[in-house]
């Protein structure tokens, strides 16, 4: 389980920062980059081989996230002057050549056997007591950050309400969660049960599941709707209680990543692994919400809201654009370091181009142009990933390949449907952007 | 000329006319309906398993087609209804239409591979003998592939230029207000522009099966050959994105002289970079 939720801390913070270079890209400039893996890619194979050739560990991520800019930098030159949707599929076919490149080039990259046993980054590290109460130190000085703002900006949202309306609308919002997830529960053991039994034809239990569970989302919608007309401050009373299951959530699994930094020894490259991409999600987020906070980001955010308006006021819309585009590859670049060094096998499938649709997801959920949006939707894909993954198989009567298939289906589906009703996704800004309209 | 570059040559034409019937559609859709849509290669895989589920019911393979290119335009039509009509409604950006292209590529791709699974399949056809034309070894798939191609490319010619519907087609394509004050049912026109859109993809993906396997992928991998075409001449329009899906599929068949077949792509990629460096708006005039 410690080694399990470890990975899981990894992946997640790795896609955070692929995620925050995508959000840079699209959610700060609106850069339709829709070939974000291509960064990631030329980041893992050159952090692998720079590494395999003698290169120390942190040079050889830097030259790779270097590279991956330098990429940014020759497709923004030529697409970035033109409409936004030659940038998408210019990406797109430049992801998938950097892919054929990987798989073809065997003398480079060793084609589709991979490449192993490459350096990990801490693997030998023994750190003494002090060492790893430094480190458990550092993990937990920033969680606690991440802590301190999301406690400073629920007691915004929830400054206008009166207290004896928020314990109401809280109470309801807790009732109306814990009965969702009995329903989902109880309907997922009874599924269990009948696939087990065997009793019903599989795709009678498919049809009936999908059935239950459309009923049970649009009763729950439904009720939604109507909570939210019926009773002041449901909509507080739910931030509130979602907020606090996710800090309840991450102090567990805080708890868990904490005793494995604590056996250090237990679990070396993974757990230094762990503590090096937790540091890094932070110092990416902090320097990113620093850069668009400042005026060079606002100028970012003119030239996604109307390019001409930015033109107009002098500013080189394209430099700018470039700028975006090769720092958010440098970010991916990184990550992908990080993924190659989780993965400890590095194949050309591991860059499909569903791996830059997972970022968008990440980051159209969490919130196009919001950085705490980018990280809360990476959180979510990797819960839904891993919920998918461990528990659908037991319910659903499908075979792995289907399962799979199934399961992108339903990104695919939540891709439209944020698109459709909710492009501001959950943190975003709808006032701000002009992105659904 | 040598016998292989000759028979390059003629592979790349019978490519060149599948990406040319697929690429009139996301040509027609990207003109009229200011849709870049990423799920195009998707309906056209769509169209091939119609014809393989139709066929191995034990359907001659061309009546097959036809009749999965009907089930492809009912699909097209409900991403229509559901999707597109009323993002075009509350006026949505472009951007916005591009990502939800690609959540509904994501969602068909699976869906087909959730319903028929991941294998490689063939259709069920009678082994026909490949013609031998002037020393030439050509398979008679190909043969008729190009043929129809030609014949439907004809029939589009005749629609956009004589009927009624065609010429409405076009004004849209011009400009949508100039056209609905000027009294033309645009939304007409819409629901034409989807049924010839998707009717000729899947056609292009239905022999596209002839060709090779049916796969779930096969549409996928032909997307950016078709926007390479589409951009080669032109958005929105037709005959030049014809042109340019010819000139795309020669190019990447015969460039597989020179250079090795897994880089086939990176013609297409290269030759849509280099146009849109040069000459962004295509060699003919588009609409957009």
């Amino acid at each position: 389980m410690q080694g399990f939720i470890v990975s899981l801390v990894i992946f997640t913070s790795i896609f955070a920062i692929f995620g925050l270079g995508l959000n840079l890209q699209w959610g700060f400039t609106g850069l339709i980059n829709f070939g974000h893996v291509a960064f990631m890619a030329v980041g893992a194979y050159a952090t692998v081989l720079l590494s395999l050739n003698g290169v120390p560990l942190i040079l050889a991520a830097l030259v790779g996230g270097g590279l991956a800019a330098l990429l940014g930098l020759l497709i923004g030159l030529s697409t970035l002057r033109l409409r936004a949707d030659y940038l998408a599929i210019v990406t797109i076919g430049v992801s998938e050549m950097v892919r054929l490149v990987a798989l073809n080039e065997e003398w480079l990259t060793r084609g589709s056997f991979g490449i192993q046993r490459f350096p990990l980054p801490l693997a030998n590290f023994s750190p003494t007591l002090l060492t790893r109460l430094v480190m458990i130190l550092l993990v937990a000085g920033v969680v606690a950050l991440g802590y301190w703002r999301l406690w400073k900006w629920l007691r915004q949202q929830v400054k206008q309400a009166p207290q004896s309306v928020l314990t109401r609308a809280s109470l309801a919002a807790l009732g109306y969660l814990t009965s969702l997830s009995l329903l989902l529960y109880g309907g997922g053991v009874a599924a269990r049960q009948l696939k087990a039994a065997n009793v019903l034809p599989p795709w009678l239990l498919g049809v009936g599941l999908l059935g239950g569970l459309a009923a049970i989302i649009g009763l729950y919608v439904w009720l939604a709707q109507r909570m939210s007309s019926k009773m002041s401050g449901w909509s507080t009373g739910l931030l509130l209680v979602f907020t606090g299951v996710l800090a309840l959530l991450g102090f567990w699994i805080l708890g868990y990543a904490l005793s494995a930094i604590y056996n250090y020894d237990s679990n070396p490259s993974k757990t230094g692994l762990m503590v090096i991409s937790v540091l890094l999600v932070a110092l990416t987020y902090w320097g990113l919400e620093r850069l668009v906070n400042s005026p060079w980001g606002r100028i970012l955010k003119a030239i996604r809201e109307d390019e001409e308006v930015a033109k107009a006021l002098g500013k080189n819309v394209f430099w700018y654009k470039l700028q975006s585009l090769m720092l958010g590859g440098l970010i991916a670049g990184i990550a992908g370091a990080l993924y190659a060094w989780q993965l400890t096998t590095v194949y050309p499938d591991n860059f499909q181009p569903l791996v830059t649709f997972n970022g968008w997801t990440i980051v159209v959920l969490g919130g196009a142009g919001s950085n705490a949006g980018t990280l809360l939707g990476s959180a979510i894909f990797w819960a839904y990933q891993t919920v998918t993954r461990f528990i659908l198989g037991d319910i659903v009567p499908l075979d792995d390949a289907r399962l799979g298939a199934f399961r992108i289906m339903v990104i695919g589906l939540l891709l439209m449907v944020l698109m459709i009703w909710r492009p501001q996704g959950i943190l975003g800004r709808k006032e701000e952007l002009t992105l659904g309209r | 000329m040598d016998q292989q570059l000759i028979q390059l040559l003629v592979n790349g034409i019978a490519v060149g006319s599948i990406i040319a019937l697929s690429s009139v559609g996301l040509t027609l859709t990207y003109g009229i309906l200011r849709l870049a849509n990423f799920a195009h290669g998707d309906f056209m895989t769509l169209g091939a398993y119609f014809t393989l589920v139709i066929n191995l019911l034990g359907v001659n393979i061309w009546l097959a087609i036809a009749l999965g290119s009907v089930l492809t335009i009912g699909i097209a039509l409900l991403s229509e209804k559901l999707l597109w009509a009323p993002m075009r409604e509350r006026r949505a950006t472009s951007t916005t239409l591009i990502i939800i292209s690609i959540g509904l590529a994501l969602f068909i791709r699976n869906g087909i591979i959730l319903i028929w699974g991941g294998a490689n399949q063939a259709y069920d056809l009678p082994v026909a003998s490949a013609l031998d034309i002037l020393g030439i070894r050509v398979a008679q798939n190909r043969v008729v592939v190009v043929a129809l191609a030609v014949l439907v490319i004809f029939g589009l010619h005749y629609l956009l230029q004589n009927t009624k519907i065609g010429k409405a087609m076009r004004a849209v394509a011009d400009n949508v207000d100039l056209a609905r004050v000027s009294g033309i049912n645009v939304e007409q026109v819409v629901i034409w522009t989807w049924v010839i859109a998707a009717g000729l993809t899947a056609v292009g993906g239905g022999m596209y099966g002839l060709i090779t396997a049916v796969r779930p992928n096969m549409g996928w991998f032909l997307i950016l050959p078709m926007f390479a075409a589409v951009i080669l001449g032109g958005i929105g329009n037709p005959y030049g994105a014809i042109a340019g899906a010819f000139v795309i599929g020669i190019a990447q068949e015969v460039g597989t002289y020179w250079i090795p077949t897994e880089y086939k792509l990176g013609i297409a990629l290269l030759m849509m970079v280099l146009v849109l460096l040069v000459r962004p708006q295509g060699i003919f005039r588009g609409t957009l």
